[in-house]
């Protein structure tokens, strides 16, 4: 008896054991949070639109993917870079225009939409939110859907201005919706650029002036609109956008100083990067290395670099005399270091004033008005040289500003989408890649005007996944 | 020396006894076996007495017994006899071949007889793994050993486990088609094999069909592998063993040659001359054969695969105690590996375990057994990446005239500022070679497995059992740039340099089931019935700390790091909650059957659809134990059938169902990302299985033969169905995950198994038995989800694999590529076809779709191993081979190898100097005057090859010292071996055809879908050489 006693007790102990493990089945996680409790307070809807713009920097978008990102790709694809032959060949596809279907910008492609996405998700739960905060999120967040549709019809599609045919082509999918199994088309040129220009338009009507740093304010969304009406061609839109931009072209004397991260003078949206908070080396895009042990991907091409006059203090502050085993070449600055720091860490620098009135000047000399237009191109000039060129007319004004363009923003995401639209040809020099200009030159000197290479193809992947997308044509 | 006491006291006791009993006498005979064999070491025992003896080498016995006891004659594989000591004085005895092998199959919560068996399993030995390969790991041991068990070793690094499938692949998600290993009632991942020592195990059953799987519900769909840790024997004195190898590993030769100095600089100077712009600058232009800068090269060549490996050391030593008394056994292991590895500056694996089994009858009705194993291993962990820091892939890339260290004019070192050798950055900016001693990084792993079973006996019929398993692996993995070093001068902060990344997971694993357990054995019916409960739990706990900014390189750790980068925590948990119940039958062994149910719960699924039900039944008939059947060559025959259904969960995260997001810092605050697109509908993926089976043993058990048919079906699959690019979907862990999992589409693998074993020749001094094994599988994708919405299954493009897709009708896992033609003999072009079957260069391909399925997928149709092994008085030979046929692997190394001057600055193959060079040139490589961008365009099946071999996988010469030279030495068995492994391979691949991972930082072993698709640098496989000692006494 005694015994069956013990036994029962044994299984009875056990059996209470079971009981209460069956509610364990209902687990929720330790290290993520429900969406739907993630988007409730004003608090919640900061993080989320901060949420946005840690995808804006993703290494595809603006960050320092070899396959290439709006970092680099502009000026790799166009002829303000050389390739470094010390270094690790990243990128060397978009240089030699060796792309493909099976080999392009996908990582961009995709970070892109992944930005789209979470602004479409702030966008979804904004609307049953009704804080006083909310026109601001959703200005916010259709800047930041703007922005990444923006530079993917740049570098996938046409450009308005480009040609002739240009409205009527393949644009961009232009994606409004936070749903993982839409299949969406392509639409054309025209209407993508519609669509980013209506987005920025609402996003200018909501936006704050300024929002806290390494944010969008009224600023940044009037500089782009300005550059999205340039690149349709819609010129007093261009120049009423410019115009409204408040901040001022960054003096002569700071220029030096905002690529060594101690001044931010004319920055309009620029993101801190800063361990603990960042920290990304996004400089390795260009280069590796310190100073003097410099690995180089692309060297400033020896073309560019005589292009800056001696009194222009861009030469300085954009390209360093570096060096690796005796041999010199001229660094690309931009992303390179801060004085004495880590290789790379530098702040991200989206969006500077001098842009709008090289935008202004553009839509102003486009219009006919080359009194506008010089004093506009003037206002760069004046903060750039000691004894600044002035005074062009006609052709050679255009020249001017077109040049100006390209010395300001060298390395800065655009070089290759103003030779598109201007309807130009790449023309790199035969340099080489060390710095007097000897070594190897780029394996492809030229691309012609109008060729197809200036429309990255789709990747066989996307196109596999969504019967709806279609090739650029030439691939 | 038990054996001599032993003896002592038997002829003490046997005077005794004489002088005492009259009516005592001595018997004497011969056994022999059922050809009429003499079989020495047949057991002769006196019923209900300890007293007996052992058959000598001719057979012969003799033993003194009182008339009217009885003689109890017994030897493995015979049916024992009883006979009763009469008048006569010599008793000869012809064996009788036994019941069809009277092993004991342990098959899911409980074991049955081999005999009455309904389901697939396989069944390994202790013995049979003891000789087998000296793996590290035990899912590598299982290659070639169990027909329809696929082996496909992951890389030859040291303590790196396998890809194993059983019949087929059961599922599309990465991780979900490896079968379910469960240790002593605890189960373990794959990734952990390497923790349980072969030494410990006692047995590894491999369970197939739904008959034995379906007891494991959620979990078994893939198939289970069951292991049994040893245990030492009642009432017999302790065995102490020791056994010891030591050997020496190398990499397996390559069957092709890279250049060396004077061939590469030729073939850049060639190139170069043809027109190849981009050879300008390579040393073979640059450098003027016959000038003294030619001849500074060619003096300072340099063997960079000679340089970066090395031959490696094999170690093993294992001390096991083990014995019983009346009512306890225990069995106590201590043991230590070591496997350097083959790259020269790293240590390799190395672990030490221990384990306590440990049975009491801790009441008359109570009996307890404790099973506690621990072991810790450290690893060095090369990177595994498809660039030069790997070492795999700079000992090819490497030109050979380059230099380790950087030379002066005079060719000495030259020494940096500390007096240290000046490694040089090679074209390709990264000297490994400094690498290896600068980044170092070591994996630590504390491994615990621990199970607690107590049954408690209510009657002769009822019992209850409980088990409660632990398992704990608690694992470290540290990396350090040391400051100063080739990766800190690269992308290091000079302010603060260094930089240490510590990374920890704490994984813990709890099961509790309790079995109720009912017995009937009456009239010949034999009933088994086991109801079960169990509930299962497994956490995760990981951690990462990195921190920069280092004095000194000798300080590593992070107490000494100026600035913390990363701080992280982390935390998961799956719980699974089981009902099961489980019934076998049969009637005089000749009819059998078993049925099972089983109900699961798992918390990864959907609210509406946590648990699933899976279940099992299956018919046998032993036709050799009816009356009316005489055929006398067939001394067993057994057909069975079984059907049933199994689940699995795997392969999806932990929290799937769920929409989920997560933070990350951003200047201002925190910000929200998506970490997870839930579906709250994910449910169970099904596999219905089907097994015919055929058992037989022919000519007195000469001839051992079983075939199985089988028919998986996979229904519901769980795999991330990918979604549009445009979406905007990413799991933000993985960048390269694009998809929502969900549960769509049908997968079929289908099959026949055969393994046939016969003793070609049987004697007591010489036996020589051959035996093998193959599977001939059949895969098949059924159905498919309908992305786009035009009502058909969609072709998916697996994340995780390169040019894998799967589509409707095709088998599983096929290359998917364009056609490659060849190169066209007038203009040295590479030919591709286009989708109308014609020929074009690479720019003219017709537009759309170019890539066909060719049948060609990375899962082999054939595949098992064969052995023979012969012994001769002590000596035996063992040989073991396996093969692998009808898989398909991309060589990428090869196409990097002769990339048609793509890669001039890299070294080369010798076979890329057979380029097209004029008009009329066939079997030639593309001219490398074709533009990169021509030879870059298309994604073909040029380098897709065949990954068909034989390997001799182990070789063993061993001797058994006979016991009688023992006789004077404590000593009870004695065997010394040597040993080879992998010594052999037929093949036609180019490289080595033991695919698993391509690169390991490319496509982890975890994330691989589709294992051997591709060559890309990942750890060569080794053969070694070992010399070996097993020792009891």
């Amino acid at each position: 008896m005694k015994k069956y006693i013990y036994k029962l007790t044994f299984i009875f102990l056990i059996s209470g054991l079971l009981v209460s493990c069956d509610n364990e089945l209902d687990q929720v996680p330790f290290d993520d949070f429900a969406s739907a409790n993630a988007f409730v307070t004003a608090d919640d809807f900061e993080n989320g639109i901060r949420g946005v713009y840690v995808q804006l920097i993703q290494p595809g978008f603006y960050g320092s993917s070899d396959r290439g990102s709006m970092l680099t790709a502009p000026d790799v694809l166009a002829d303000n870079v050389t390739l470094g032959r010390s270094g690790r060949n990243t990128k060397r596809y978009l240089h030699d225009y060796n792309y493909n279907a099976s080999t392009t910008m996908l990582t961009f492609y995709r970070d892109v939409y992944v930005t789209i996405y979470h602004a479409n998700q702030v966008l979804f739960f904004a609307e049953s939110f009704e804080g006083e905060t909310k026109a601001n999120i959703i200005a916010e967040a259709k800047a930041l859907r703007a922005l990444a549709h923006f530079n993917l019809a740049s570098l996938f599609a046409k450009i308005p201005t480009q040609s002739g045919d240009a409205n009527g082509s393949l644009g961009v999918a232009y994606v409004t919706e936070a749903d993982p199994n839409i299949l969406p088309a392509r639409l054309s040129v025209g209407d993508s650029y519609a669509m980013i220009a209506q987005d920025l338009e609402d996003a200018r009507a909501g936006i704050n002036q300024t929002n806290p740093d390494g944010r969008m304010g009224k600023d940044a969304v009037n500089l782009l609109l300005s550059r999205v009406y340039l690149y349709m061609g819609q010129w007093q839109n261009a120049i009423d956008a410019a115009n409204a931009v408040t901040a001022s072209v960054a003096p002569r004397d700071d220029v030096v100083g905002v690529w060594e991260d101690t001044s931010r003078a004319g920055l309009i949206l620029d993101i801190e990067n800063e361990l603990p908070t960042l920290g990304n080396a996004i400089g390795v895009a260009w280069s590796q290395g310190g100073v003097t042990s410099l690995i180089p991907e692309y060297v400033a091409s020896f073309q560019l670099t005589n292009l800056y006059a001696g009194d222009d203090i861009r030469k300085e502050a954009y390209i360093f005399d570096g060096s690796s085993g005796g041999v010199a070449y001229n660094g690309i600055k931009k992303l390179f270091a801060r004085p004495g720091g880590q290789p790379g860490v530098v702040n991200y620098k989206i969006l500077r004033a001098a842009e709008a009135y090289l935008n202004k000047a553009e839509a102003y000399f486009n219009t006919g008005n080359e009194t506008a237009a010089r004093q506009a191109l003037d206002v760069v000039r004046n903060n750039r040289y000691t004894n600044p060129p002035s005074g062009e007319t006609g052709n050679a004004l255009r020249d001017a500003i077109r040049l100006e363009r390209r010395l300001e923003f060298a390395f800065e995401y655009q070089r290759i989408f103003d030779i598109k639209r201007w309807g130009q040809s790449v023309q790199r020099g035969s340099e080489g890649d060390i710095a007097d200009g000897s070594g190897t030159a780029s394996d492809v000197l030229n691309l012609a005007a109008g060729s197809d290479k200036f429309q990255l193809p789709i990747d066989q992947g996307t196109l596999d996944k969504n019967s709806n997308m279609q090739q650029n044509p030439g691939y | 020396m038990n054996q001599k006491l032993r003896g002592i006291l038997m002829l003490f006791l046997a005077l005794v006894v004489q002088i005492s009993f009259a009516q005592e006498k001595t018997i004497s005979g011969t056994v022999s076996d059922d050809v009429g064999l003499p079989l020495p070491g047949a057991n002769i025992i006196i019923k209900e007495t300890n007293t007996g003896t052992q058959s000598d080498f001719d057979g012969n016995y003799s033993l003194t017994v009182n008339v009217g006891q009885t003689l109890v004659f017994s030897y493995v594989g015979f049916e024992t006899q009883e006979v009763t000591v009469g008048v006569a004085n010599t008793i000869n005895i012809a064996m009788v071949a036994g019941a069809l092998l009277e092993e004991v199959v342990v098959t899911g919560y409980s074991t049955r007889n081999k005999t009455v068996q309904t389901s697939a399993v396989v069944s390994i030995s202790a013995s049979e793994i003891s000789e087998l390969s000296p793996t590290t790991s035990i899912d590598n041991l299982l290659q070639g050993k169990a027909a329809g068990v696929q082996v496909t070793s992951a890389n030859g690094k040291p303590g790196q486990g396998a890809f194993v499938r059983i019949r087929g692949i059961g599922s599309l998600t990465a991780g979900a088609s490896s079968p379910l290993y469960v240790v002593d009632g605890a189960v373990i991942r794959e990734d952990d094999l390497a923790n349980v020592p072969n030494e410990d195990i006692e047995n590894i059953t491999v369970l197939k069909d739904a008959a034995t799987t379906a007891r494991y519900g959620s979990r078994g769909a893939s198939g289970v592998v069951v292991i049994t840790t040893k245990k030492g024997n009642r009432n017999k004195d302790a065995i102490v063993r020791f056994s010891s190898r030591f050997g020496f590993t190398s990499r397996i030769k390559p069957n092709f040659d890279i250049m060396n100095a004077e061939q590469k600089l030729q073939y850049e100077a060639e190139l170069y001359a043809l027109g190849v712009s981009a050879a300008a600058n390579t040393a073979g232009v640059t450098t003027t054969p016959g000038t003294p800068e030619r001849q500074f090269l060619l003096d300072h060549e340099t063997d960079w695969q000679d340089l970066m490996l090395k031959d490696g050391i094999i170690q093993n030593n294992n001390v096991s105690f083990s014995g019983g008394s009346d009512n306890m056994d225990y069995y106590f292991s201590v043991g230590h590996d070591r496997n350097t590895g083959i790259i020269d500056q790293l240590d390799g694996f190395e672990r030490i375990n221990s384990r306590l089994n440990l049975n009491f009858d801790a009441k008359e009705w109570l009996k307890v057994g404790v099973n506690v194993g621990y072991s810790r291993s450290t690893s060095d962990e090369p990177r595994d990446r498809n660039n030069a820091q790997n070492p795999f892939r700079a000992m090819y890339d490497y030109n050979p005239y380059e230099t380790e260290f950087v030379l002066d004019e005079d060719g000495n070192v030259v020494l940096d500022a500390s007096g240290n050798p000046v490694y040089s950055p090679t074209h390709t900016t990264f000297n490994v070679r400094g690498a290896l001693l600068s980044e170092p990084a070591i994996d630590i792993e504390n491994n615990l497995l621990s199970s607690v079973d107590a049954q408690v006996l209510f009657s002769d019929n009822f019992s209850y059992g409980l088990n409660a398993a632990f398992n704990a692996i608690n694992r470290r993995t540290e990396s350090y740039s040391k400051p100063g070093g080739i990766l800190d001068a690269i992308i290091g902060d000079p302010a603060n340099p260094g930089n240490k990344l510590d990374t920890g997971t704490y994984r813990y694993d709890f099961t509790i089931s309790n079995r109720l357990n009912y017995n009937l054995d009456s009239n010949n019916h034999n009933l088994n019935l086991l109801g079960l409960i169990e509930y299962n739990m497994n956490q995760n706990n990981g951690y990462q700390i990195r921190s920069i900014g280092y004095p000194s390189a000798q300080l590593t750790t992070q107490i000494n790091g100026n600035q913390s980068t990363l701080t992280e925590t982390t935390r998961n948990i799956l719980t699974l909650f089981s009902y099961g119940l489980f019934a076998d039958y049969d009637y005089k062994e000749k009819y059998l059957a078993s049925a099972s149910i089983r109900y699961d719960g798992s918390s990864n699924f959907g609210d509406d659809n946590k648990y699933g039900t899976f279940w099992s039944g299956s018919l046998g008939w032993n036709i050799a134990k009816e009356d009316f059947f005489n055929i006398e060559a067939i001394n067993d025959l057994k057909i069975r059938a079984a059907y049933g259904t199994v689940g699995n969960r795997d392969g999806i995260d932990r929290y799937a169902s769920q929409n989920l997001v997560s933070f990350t810092p951003y200047p201002g605050g925190s910000a929200t990302q998506t970490s997870n697109f839930g579906n709250p509908g994910i449910k169970w993926e099904t596999t219905t299985t089907t097994n015919v089976g055929l058992e037989f043993n022919l000519f007195n058990r000469r001839v051992r033969g079983v075939t199985d048919y089988f028919i998986r079906r996979t229904e519901d699959l769980l795999f991330l169905i990918p979604t549009a690019d445009e979406a905007g979907i990413v799991t933000p862990d993985v960048p390269a995950l694009l998809g929502v999992v969900g549960n769509l589409g049908v997968i079929e693998n289908k099959g026949l198994e055969v393994s046939l074993q016969g003793d070609i020749f049987r004697s007591d001094d010489f036996k020589w038995t051959v035996g093998g094994n193959i599977v001939f599988l059949d895969t098949e994708i059924v159905e498919l989800p309908d992305i786009d919405g035009d009502g058909e299954g969609d072709d998916v493009f697996p994340n995780s694999s390169f040019n894998i897709a799967w589509s409707e009708g095709v088998k599983i896992n096929e290359h998917y590529l364009v056609r490659y033609a060849g190169v066209d003999p007038e203009t040295g072009a590479p030919l591709y076809y286009g989708a109308d079957g014609e020929t074009y260069r690479g720019l003219d391909l017709p537009e759309g779709e170019n890539r066909v399925f060719q049948g060609k997928s990375t899962i082999a149709d054939k595949e098992g191993g064969f052995f023979s092994n012969i012994t001769y008085k002590g000596f035996g030979l063992r040989t073991d081979f396996v093969f692998k046929a009808g898989n398909w692997i991309n060589n990428f190394v090869e196409s990097n190898l002769v990339s048609d001057g793509v890669n001039i600055d890299d070294n080369q193959a010798l076979a890329a100097f057979n380029y097209w060079q004029q008009p009329g040139d066939t079997n030639v490589l593309p001219s490398p005057l074709i533009p990169q961008d021509e030879l870059n365009a298309v994604n073909s099946d040029r380098f897709l090859e065949k990954g068909d071999y034989i390997r001799m996988r182990n070789v063993t010469l061993s001797y058994n010292f006979p016991k009688v030279s023992l006789d004077r030495t404590p000593i009870s068995s004695l065997r010394i071996y040597v040993q080879g492994q992998n010594l052999l391979t037929f093949t036609e691949f180019f490289g080595d055809p033991e695919v698993g991972l391509s690169s390991g930082e490319t496509i982890d072993f975890a994330d691989a879908v589709a294992p051997g698709e591709a060559t890309l640098y990942s750890y060569p496989n080794t053969k070694s050489i070992q010399l070996g000692i097993d020792v009891s006494f």
